[in-house]
């Protein structure tokens, strides 16, 4: 197993590398002046170059990647030219509302599918099943930025259940988990019809196998044969996808942050590419990136202690 | 071998569901459910702003967001009166006198303390506030609103005289009584390192700065030391709101008591006005022009740029984009500035009958093909869709190029390689100050390849950019502004839409105040029950 995690690591260091060094190309061959935009009109041309200098943008490409990267090996990115503040700090604020924001989504959208989609495959063909089919596709179906508005209308403006804005005051965790609410939900309600489709078919294919039928011979009961056989393998590719979706749910977290003007390193990323603030979009890309390929290490190394013969088999 | 009695999917009973409910029921009443902190509660005022700080020393600062903040925690010597103009009243200073065209004396009232146990303000502070901005060695971005001061003469503790090489109309509204001339302690500052962003070592204003949350909010809270008029509220809550539509439904959730709202949102938010609320639609200083390259080969001859001038239906640009809440404008100077004209050269609606006969003087072959460039905003992607109507019927056909702000701002540079010669029409906007030589020295021959994209090049013009900021006599200036409009319009380099309007809505519990450009003075806020 620690051979195995070792590899994978390996792996997903690469993948970071090739990953951040490609976004880094790309976002310095977008056309824009990031001096310019932050400086405004009043900036003589020597104060842009010299902002521009401060951002190393007066060096060839390479040697600005090569700087990027022996800053990161000593844990430096860098410093934001406009604010003063160090990059580390800025992305390391932010940090914390996004993993929130996005573990609650995937969190609340596991809680509620698998169940869902365990019920669904027992009762297959029930009322029950064909209902949590239609609402699943719904919940698939419907923009996430669509759930968002129409929450915010709902039960913040019309209501007032739930607060408009803002990620709660610092240090008070219920008036945080508060604000979390609304933004969770409208980043996690499609997860929740993905879980629950997913889990249905996983269990459906697992309930037929050689295994449960011998096990229901051997006289178990069917929650145990449920909880402790059958949805145990059922969930392996869930929890891949659910790596992924983490992945995926850091790019969707941008619309939550923006729609109820929340912090976080989605809308982090968005102003700095917008004025071409390069440090912070690389602190962001790094960490984002970093995310992702940490989330889908995490769902591979989970499988493969959920299912030994994964494990031996990339053992070998 | 004995069958086990086969269990069923775990079910609830009436005791466990029983047992379950009241333990959440106290779980909640326990924890109890955390409390939205609501607007309009008395103590605390919650107001948006348009986007986060980057820095609040006016050596750095960048924009009216970290401006709005900076002229609560701190004090000018004179500063803006907050009944919608550019008049300035005393603020730091007991008295503020211009002796000739490059002196003015001023003084401090006593008693004026920074926070944090830096002591008393007095004229050293100021002397070192405005010598920093013209310090070579800070590199202040802001260098410029200070014009040609040399330095400050300190008589005593609470007096002194400011000399400029030169004569500087624009001293008293932009060095003196715009953010640029905020008074830092410089026991504090130079404790500080000599600069700081957002953590400002004191201040001597109404509010102190309470804490800065990045990407959320900036916590002012009134300050216990502060000799003048007590401050209306314990707290001020200032959001970073990016998105208008976020602040729309935060107002209308009652989370906001005030805050700048999107022209779109101006009618329906009139049809069902949210509960005990008023809108006014106030004026900006943000200025919006067609600008056309007279060195594009296209745009060469001055009866092109002419037709293109009459072609355009300003008022239906200026209707369908701004909803009609704004005016047509004469050229970049607002109403109630010194140089402002009431009417352009060029008819509001124009004259496509003149503009086909400019074409056909011309010898223009029709269709005339011509690129657009366009910040990608939806107002002023609408305004440049009205203006390709208005083209098209005189035959022009106009493509529009949509670019982001970053990209879109460095088209007609010449240090960013050989584009400028390419571009061809552009809709542009600037943001001016209180003064009118602001909203014109970009278009001098100093600023070609820098901002003037035009290529507008006017040996009377920039003559003339020189002298009224050299003149104090406001009829000499309003004369010279009005003929430096005319020229920029009859070059036929420049089709003036608007200079817009700031919509703001707030609660009417409460008193607001602004500044002339649309801005919230957050230091003249006050509840709606205060007697004035």
């Amino acid at each position: 197993m620690f051979a195995f995690i070792i590899r994978r690591g390996l792996l997903s260091l690469l993948i970071l590398f090739l990953a951040v060094s490609l976004l880094f190309g790309m976002i310095h061959m977008v056309p824009g002046d990031p001096a310019t935009v932050m400086l405004g009109p009043k900036a003589t041309p020597e104060l842009k170059a010299e902002y521009s200098r401060r951002m190393g943008l007066d060096r060839p490409l390479v040697i600005q990647l090569g700087r990027f990267y022996a800053g990161l090996a000593r844990g430096d990115l860098g410093v934001d030219p406009f604010s003063e503040r160090n990059v580390v700090n800025i992305v390391w604020e932010q940090l914390p509302y996004t993993m929130m924001l996005v573990l609650a989504a995937i969190g609340g959208a596991s809680l509620l599918g698998i169940p869902l989609g365990c019920f669904s495959a027992i009762r297959r063909n029930s009322l029950l099943d064909r209902l949590t089919a239609v609402m699943s596709v719904a919940f698939i179906a419907i923009p996430s930025f669509v759930v968002a508005l129409y929450l915010l209308l709902w039960l913040a403006v019309k209501w007032r259940w739930f607060p408009a804005m803002g990620a709660g005051e610092s240090g008070n965790f219920s008036d945080q988990a508060y604000h979390l609410v609304l933004p969770a939900i409208a980043l996690g309600l499609g997860w929740v019809g993905y879980i629950a489709r997913l889990v249905r078919a996983s269990m459906l294919e697992v309930m037929e196998e050689n295994h449960i039928r011998t096990a229901r011979a051997f006289g178990l009961s069917e929650r145990t044969i449920i909880l402790h056989y059958a949805l145990r393998i059922a969930l392996l590719p869930t929890v891949t996808i659910l790596g992924l979706g983490i992945g995926s749910m850091l790019s969707g977290a941008l619309f939550a942050e923006i729609v109820f003007s929340r912090p976080g390193i989605g809308k982090l990323l968005y102003d700095a590419v917008l004025t071409r603030n390069y440090p912070i979009v690389m602190g962001s890309v790094l960490v984002t990136t970093g995310f992702f390929v940490l989330s889908t290490l995490a769902a591979d190394v989970i499988n493969a202690f959920l299912d030994p013969r994964l494990r031996e088999q990339r053992g070998s | 071998m004995t069958r086990k009695k086969p269990e069923s999917w775990p079910q609830s009973t009436r005791r466990a569901f029983l047992q379950d409910t009241s333990l959440a029921l106290i779980g909640l009443a326990g924890g109890g459910v955390p409390g939205v902190s609501w607007a309009v509660n008395g103590d605390t005022l919650h107001i948006r702003n348009y986007q986060d700080l980057t820095s609040l020393d006016s050596v750095t600062s960048l924009s009216a967001a970290e401006g709005i903040i900076s002229a609560a925690i701190n004090q000018n010597l004179l500063r803006f009166k907050p009944d919608g103009t550019w008049d300035t009243k005393l603020d730091a200073a007991e008295s503020f006198e211009q002796i000739d065209a490059t002196h003015y004396a001023f003084r401090l009232k006593p008693g004026q303390v920074f926070s944090n146990g830096y002591g008393e303000m007095t004229a050293d502070d100021v002397k070192f506030s405005f010598e920093r901005m013209v310090d070579p060695a800070m590199n202040a971005i802001n260098r410029p609103d200070m014009g040609p001061l040399s330095h400050v003469e300190v008589h005593d503790r609470y007096s002194g005289t400011f000399v400029l090489h030169t004569p500087y109309a624009a001293f008293i509204p932009v060095a003196v009584a715009g953010p640029s001339g905020e008074i830092l302690s410089r026991r504090a500052v130079t404790a500080a390192g000599g600069r700081f962003t957002t953590d400002p070592p004191c201040s001597s204003g109404p509010y102190l700065l309470k804490s800065w949350q990045a990407q959320r909010k900036t916590v002012l809270a009134r300050n216990p030391q502060w000799a003048g008029r007590k401050s209306a509220f314990e707290e001020i809550h200032v959001y970073a709101m990016p998105d208008p539509k976020t602040a729309e439904m935060a107002f209308e959730a009652g989370e906001l008591d005030s805050a700048w709202i999107s022209v779109e949102t101006v009618a329906p938010f009139k049809q069902e006005m949210p509960d005990n609320s008023s809108i006014r639609v106030l004026p900006s200083g943000r200025n919006y022009w067609l600008g056309m390259n007279q060195e594009n080969p296209a745009l060469a001859d001055i009866r092109i740029r002419r037709a293109i001038q009459y072609a355009i239906d300003v008022e239906a640009v200026v209707e369908a984009a701004w909803f009609g809440l704004a005016k047509v404008s004469a050229g970049p100077i607002p109403e109630g500035m010194t140089g402002h004209r009431d009417s352009a050269l060029i008819p509001p609606r124009g004259d496509p009958e003149k503009a086909r006969q400019l074409l056909a003087e011309a010898q223009v072959k029709l269709p005339l093909r011509l690129r657009l460039d366009v910040n990608n905003d939806a107002l002023e992607l609408t305004a440049v869709q009205v203006m390709q109507w208005s083209l098209r019927k005189v035959g022009i056909e106009v493509e529009i190029d949509a670019q982001d702000n970053s990209t879109f701002l460095t088209i007609g540079r010449e240090d960013m390689g050989d584009q400028w010669r390419d571009v061809q029409l552009f809709m542009q906007s600037f943001t001016g100050l209180a003064d009118p030589y602001y909203s014109l020295t970009w278009f001098t021959s100093a600023q070609l390849g820098l901002w003037n994209w035009e290529r507008f090049s006017n040996e009377e013009f920039d003559r003339l950019s020189d002298l009224a900021l050299a003149t104090t006599v406001e009829a000499e200036r309003n004369r010279m502004y009005h003929r430096m409009q005319d020229l920029m319009e009859e070059s036929g380099c420049y089709r003036f839409v608007t200079n817009s309007v700031m919509p703001q809505i707030y609660r009417n519990t409460i008193k607001p105040a602004f500044r002339a450009d649309g801005y919230a003075m957050l230091r003249d806020i006050r509840p709606a029950d205060t007697r004035t």
